[in-house]
């Protein structure tokens, strides 16, 4: 079996660096961080979803006033003439 | 900004939160993955949705050659092609921890899924080809009528015809029994959600395609 062959690469049982320090020691870690590891680190996944989500939000409704501006300003025009 | 917006954006929110943080049954090879419902199937309903107001504008333009509703055709149209590659695209990726394959040509309701969407990126081939309006909005209403009924057709009858890997196939409607009602509980206020966001993003897009047109014609 090939040692450098990506099966052989062991990512399932070992943490991918010796250097990460991961969540341990969250004992003495504030409330926040706490419950950021508890549960699998799931509450990880659902803040990295919600921070994508609330800046697509944030665009979306930025898009959305910018049309508004240009259509008030079309309008406006019209009655002008 | 109309309200309604602000209750879709903190709707969205609550049923992405929800939709990690609600307690799910425990079904085997599925495991966490069964979270993904609440995502995935909202992205088909939405573009459904989507595909639906563009037959109502093509209609209304074959009936009344406005301009403008050829415009909330092809908008309609696009954001509907859009949710639909996030379909396939979130359902390939699913499938390939559920299923054991990125994709497969076993999988009826998959592929026919991808011919939907080539149906759908003829369409704005199609529209490219004219630079005649009126010729390009008429033959893209036409066209586009056609390309909505094969998808009740690729996706629910032919599908349902065949062994399929989805739930919901040999005959068996999706969401009859096989669903679990704690699931039930986010994954409605998603399909209501994301067709929402789909319908401001469609907002969006043919109000800025319509000042456009108004600053081309002026």
């Amino acid at each position: 079996m090939q040692e450098d062959s990506l099966a052989a690469v062991d990512t399932l049982t070992k943490a991918y660096s010796d250097q990460w320090a991961g969540s341990s020691g969250t004992e003495q870690a504030g409330a926040f961080i706490q419950f950021m590891s508890s549960n699998e680190l799931i509450y990880v996944v659902l803040g990295v979803s919600l921070i994508i989500w609330l800046v697509l939000l944030f665009f979306l409704f930025r898009v959305d006033r910018k049309v508004s501006i240009l259509e008030e300003q079309i309008q406006s025009k019209k009655e002008e003439v | 900004m109309k309200p309604w917006k602000y209750v879709v954006a903190v709707g969205m929110t609550i049923v992405i939160s929800a939709g990690f943080l609600i307690h799910i049954p425990f079904i085997p090879i599925l495991e966490q993955t069964a979270r993904n419902i609440f995502f995935h199937v909202p992205m088909w309903m939405t573009m459904f949705s989507l595909f639906l107001i563009s037959f109502w504008y093509s209609i209304k333009y074959l009936n009344d050659p406005k301009p403008e509703f050829d415009i909330k055709a092809s908008s309609a149209a696009s954001v509907g092609v859009a949710f639909g590659i996030c379909g396939l695209l979130t359902g390939s990726l699913w499938a390939r921890f559920t299923w054991g394959s990125w994709w497969t040509f076993a999988e009826p309701k998959m592929n026919l899924a991808a011919l939907a969407m080539m149906i759908y990126v003829a369409y704005f081939v199609l529209r490219s080809a004219f630079d005649d309006r009126e010729k390009r909005a008429k033959l893209a209403a036409v066209y586009n009528i056609f390309a909505v009924t094969t998808i009740p057709f690729l996706l629910y009858v032919v599908p349902r015809q065949l062994t399929s890997l989805h739930p919901g196939a040999d005959g068996n409607p999706a969401f009859s029994e096989i669903t679990a009602a704690e699931l039930r509980y986010i994954l409605y206020p998603a399909f209501v959600g994301f067709i929402a966001l789909g319908f401001w993003i469609y907002d969006v897009v043919h109000r800025y395609k319509k000042v456009q047109f108004e600053v081309e014609n002026s």
